[in-house]
């Protein structure tokens, strides 16, 4: 299981942890800032393990639907969820633009206290996922994360070589 | 015509992602990158066999990656970047969401932060 593509993305907020716990575990913060851009609808919210967090995302007409259940709550430190893509009923569906995305992310948040601050860090795996689907979300972190340093001068040389 | 442009549906970005998902096949596209070559000349620095690297080159011309000219003996490979640019855009939005959402959170931890001190 160790050799799972994992991508990460760490931020630090000038805030105290138990703070930035409760954005994540009470609906009417975690509806705040959760989606850039998208009015967010939250539909049901149980930080608990077994619990769920059904969220809907309004783009105009259209909305998207997530599933996340928590498989792992420790305050104010640690929260595990496996997060899927869903339809309105929230079954889970393949994305339409990528089939071979896994249809479930392993989700792990970590809050660390550190003077003040609070170093948030997420990571997410493919959570039992087919061959393709791990393949599929290894590239996209190959290229986007740890790779990317070669990555980002083989894409400058491939968008010249696009615009000949 | 010397590339082969036979009009097919265009693969889709787990094609891609999955033919990028490999060390060698991303060095090949380095080195296309750089300019067209032969299974032979990308052969050399890879101490690989050539049928090996042409294994490797199917599954990036499957991907849409690269493209063959069919009628030169040599028939070398090129680099087609634009899926690539397709699956860097989605991987930008998946990155974009979150870092979005944070932005945002921070802006709320200020606010909550304000209502506790007044």
């Amino acid at each position: 299981m160790s050799d799972l593509p994992v991508y990460v993305l760490e931020r630090e907020f000038a805030a105290p942890r138990a703070l930035v716990w409760r954005t994540w575990t009470e609906a009417d913060l975690l509806a705040h800032w959760y989606g850039p851009g998208v009015e967010t609808v939250i539909h049901e919210l149980d930080v608990k393990p077994g619990g769920q967090w059904l969220n809907e995302m309004k783009m105009g007409e259209r909305s998207g639907y997530q599933k996340s259940v928590y498989t792992e709550v420790t305050p104010p430190e640690r929260l595990v969820m496996l997060m899927s893509t869903t339809d309105e009923d929230w079954a889970l569906t393949p994305n339409p633009m990528m089939p071979d995305w896994p249809a479930t992310l392993l989700t792990v948040v970590t809050f660390e206290e550190a003077g003040g601050t609070t170093k948030m860090r997420l990571e997410w795996s493919p959570h039992e996922a087919s061959e393709a689907e791990i393949a599929c979300f290894a590239g996209a972190v190959e290229n986007l994360g740890k790779g990317w340093g070669a990555g980002m001068e083989m894409l400058e040389a491939l968008l010249l070589d696009l615009q000949k | 015509m010397n590339i082969d442009l036979t009009t097919q549906p265009p693969p889709s970005l787990d094609t891609v992602f999955a033919a990028m998902a490999d060390p060698t096949r991303r060095a090949i596209l380095s080195r296309l990158a750089k300019g067209e070559a032969s299974v032979n000349e990308i052969a050399s620095p890879f101490e690989m066999s050539q049928p090996a690297v042409s294994k490797h080159l199917k599954v990036l011309e499957r991907a849409g990656l690269v493209t063959r000219a069919v009628d030169q003996q040599r028939r070398p490979a090129r680099l087609n970047a634009e899926p690539m640019r397709e699956a860097v855009a989605w991987l930008e939005e998946f990155r974009t969401f979150w870092t979005g959402s944070f932005d945002q959170l921070d802006g709320l931890l200020d606010q909550l932060k304000k209502d506790v001190e007044d």
